[in-house]
């Protein structure tokens, strides 16, 4: 029957054209600041795996604070839902995701889905799945175990951010190993630094929350330390030069042990 | 339809025995011990000296609750209504429901197949009220009374049962006989007002619910569904592929119903019926009414990969699924500008509903903030399955990220009593704090009691840009020796 035959030609068009047309995530890719972008081919983008650790073990609340603020910008630019998975044995470690702290580092509450997963397998089953509804802006998961972590693991979860078109944001639990190769397409090691501080009564007091974060691993390529400002209100990094000097001279008040 | 079940044994007679009143007596006999002419009451002593090789075992409530508890959810396949009459009888409405089993005969023959199968004998009574029923199940040979039984029939049947057969509490039947009624006719064919002026009215009420004058409801175990679909198998299955096969075709029947009057399903419950008796009910929730059949399967599939294995025994025979909630489902297809807001939605919605049929509810939350200083209740997680939270604006000073169940003691060192510290040591590392952010008194509500002390919080950061929520626990004056705990970490 001829209108069949056209029928098929015209769907193997269509597909030729999804097949050749460039991927979405140049579209929707993230930008953080301008330095940061330039090393990450444009921006973070928005359907891949996404691996923050943090540079020493004491680090780890900065890196938890730094996925965050990453996954904040995601719900701000798509206006849809996150899902925060963390295991129950972090929970009585680290603690729990606490909902007015989140607020006040500029996430959208209601709009946060907590699950507590009772194992490392159902951490991830769980990831892959949210994933794969294409119903979030941003999923992220916290690994507890770094033994429970490998290539295989962090494909699948490639392929689900993949194939739902969202992010997936991994906070690991110690510096990261460089032998181990995940398909991760982006990894930031994260440390604390001092934040830009203010002067109140005398004494100075913290400011917005600071990270030296290094980009050990990029698409493009691109390797390099960045200090990186949290804005909550406008959702923002900043990459300031001035606190410093601030931030040093709180310290000779305040620390005679600095060497 | 009222029923009553004992263990059978081939020949011989069975008694159980407990101790009542510190005398060990039967509290239950089988047919054969029965026959003999034993009956509950009986002392122990008394039975074995008439039947020596009687057999007892010794009664179990609990255990017999239990076991009733099955009867009564394998009995649910013929009704939802299903109720327990006392410690061992099951009460089931079964109007309109017969003609499914090719009407009352047919309806006692199976169940009395089945029971016989579980080697269980079944003593059943049927009629207009539950009352009757009982009546005849109990006390009489009679198992089943015709519909619409009236007049001299239905006196036949029930005047010559015994007082007890109206349900009254032993010792007023034990009075009703001393005064020489013994038969329910004797109390029907007398004039009622003396009867309960001297027996009470409760007496008068049991007698009408027997006449159907009056009509108690019985109080089923589950309340019925508003939706259900069911598939009956000739041949019972056990392969999990068939059970799956079967859950699709339910769901797609269900569905049919659901949107006929433009409802979806909130809650669902799935009902396994085995051939040897056993049920198994599996229920989910979905954070908005369902009406679809994909995602009703995916629920029920999710809870049956991950949750406890179905165990088919012998075989399934009657798989049943009910909708126990349903709310009008929103014409969301419509709203063409919002499409892909609105696939979105449904896409975290179905999400959430797997995620909690597998995980558990408890495990998938959503957190509001409530009006509360105490930091600990200024919020309150609620299961996602639920539906969404309100967004609320944030007016308090900053919040930790994270925030521990327990609050960590640690050690502190101040430059004046009262002030900031000024390093401290939490799990064995030394900190050195190099800003700070205090304090922030949070005293408990004085108005719900005592609560403990005042809490002075402080948002420290230390030389390395590392942040914590400390507070020092008592006010320095009134506390003797005030402690420092760590309560959170900042990002």
């Amino acid at each position: 029957m001829p209108d069949r035959a056209e029928h098929i030609s015209h769907l193997r068009r269509a597909v030729a054209r999804i097949e050749s047309s460039p991927r979405r995530e140049s579209a929707r890719a993230l930008p953080l600041t301008r330095a940061l972008d330039a090393r990450l081919g444009g921006g973070l983008s928005g359907d891949g795996l996404h691996e923050i650790a943090p540079a020493a073990p004491a680090d780890a609340p900065a890196a938890f604070g730094f996925a965050l603020a990453l996954a904040a910008r995601f719900m701000a630019q798509s206006g849809a839902a996150a899902l925060l998975a963390v295991e129950d044995f972090a929970l009585t470690q680290e603690g729990a995701p606490f909902g007015p702290g989140l607020v006040a580092h500029g996430l959208d509450l209601s709009r946060v889905v907590f699950v507590r997963a009772p194992d490392a397998a159902a951490l991830f089953q769980t990831l892959e799945d949210a994933l794969k509804s294409g119903g979030l802006a941003v999923a992220v998961g916290e690994v507890w175990r770094l033994s429970k972590y490998d290539l295989a693991v962090s494909r699948r979860l490639a392929l689900a951010a993949r194939a739902g078109g969202t992010p997936v944001l991994l906070t690991l639990p110690t510096a990261h190993d460089t032998r181990l190769s995940t398909a991760a397409e982006t990894r930031f090691s994260i440390a604390a630094a001092a934040s830009p501080r203010e002067a109140r009564a005398g004494r100075p007091t913290p400011g917005p929350p600071a990270f030296a974060a290094k980009l050990v691993k990029a698409r493009g390529g691109g390797e390099g330390a960045f200090r990186l400002v949290w804005r909550s209100e406008e959702r923002e990094f900043d990459e300031p030069a001035i606190s410093v000097p601030v931030a040093a001279e709180a310290l000779d008040r305040f620390g005679a042990a600095r060497a | 339809m009222a029923r009553r079940a004992h263990e059978v044994a081939p020949q011989a007679a069975l008694a159980v025995v407990a101790t009542l009143k510190n005398a060990r007596r039967l509290t239950g006999v089988d047919v054969n011990a029965e026959k003999l002419g034993l009956t509950p009451g009986l002392s122990l002593a008394d039975a074995r000296a008439r039947h020596p090789a009687l057999v007892t075992f010794d009664a179990d409530p609990a255990g017999q609750g239990q076991a009733l508890e099955q009867l009564a959810d394998a009995c649910s396949r013929y009704t939802p209504l299903v109720a327990l009459d006392g410690v061992d009888g099951l009460m089931l409405d079964v109007s309109g429901v017969a003609h499914l089993f090719g009407g009352e005969d047919g309806l006692l023959a199976d169940a009395q197949a089945r029971f016989a199968r579980a080697r269980l004998t079944l003593k059943p009574g049927l009629a207009d009220t539950p009352g009757a029923a009982r009546a005849l199940a109990r006390f009489s040979q009679e198992g089943v009374a015709p519909a619409g039984l009236e007049g001299r029939a239905f006196n036949k049947l029930f005047h010559d049962l015994p007082v007890a057969a109206l349900g009254v509490a032993p010792a007023l039947a034990a009075d009703l006989g001393r005064a020489g009624l013994k038969r329910v006719g004797d109390l029907a064919m007398r004039p009622r007002a003396p009867i309960a002026a001297r027996f009470g009215a409760d007496l008068i009420a049991r007698l009408d619910e027997l006449h159907g004058l009056t009509r108690p409801s019985i109080e089923p175990r589950f309340p019925a569904p508003d939706f259900v679909a069911e598939r009956r198998f000739a041949s019972p299955i056990q392969h999990q592929e068939a059970v799956e096969a079967t859950l699709n075709r339910l769901a797609d029947d269900l569905v049919v119903l659901l949107e006929r009057r433009g409802k979806g399903a909130r809650r669902l419950e799935l009902a396994l019926f085995r051939v040897d008796g056993a049920a198994r009910r599996l229920r989910v929730a979905a954070s908005r009414p369902l009406n679809e059949a994909r995602a009703i399967q995916r629920l029920f599939r999710e809870r049956l990969l991950h949750g406890e294995p179905i165990d088919p025994g012998f075989g399934i025979d009657l798989m049943r699924l009910s909708c126990a909630l349903a709310e009008d489902a929103e014409p969301s297809q419509h709203a063409f500008e919002r499409a892909f807001e609105a696939d979105q939605a449904k896409a975290l919605a179905e999400l959430i509903d797997r995620l909690s049929a597998r995980l558990g509810p408890s495990r998938v939350t959503r957190q509001t903030l409530v009006d509360a200083h105490i930091p600990e209740r200024s919020v309150v997680a609620r299961a996602a399955a639920l539906g969404e939270t309100e967004g609320a604006a944030l007016d308090m000073p900053p919040r930790p990220l994270r925030l521990f169940e327990r609050p960590e003691l640690i050690e502190a060192l101040a430059e004046v009593p009262d002030g900031p510290p000024l390093k401290f040591r939490w799990r064995r590392v030394l900190r050195e704090v190099a800003a700070i952010e205090g304090p922030e008194r949070i005293a408990p509500p004085w108005w719900r009691g005592p609560e403990g002390p005042t809490r002075d919080y402080f948002r420290a950061e230390d030389v390395f840009g590392r942040r914590y929520w400390l507070y020092r626990e008592g006010v320095y004056g009134q506390t003797a020796r005030p402690r420092w705990f760590v309560h959170g970490v900042f990002g």
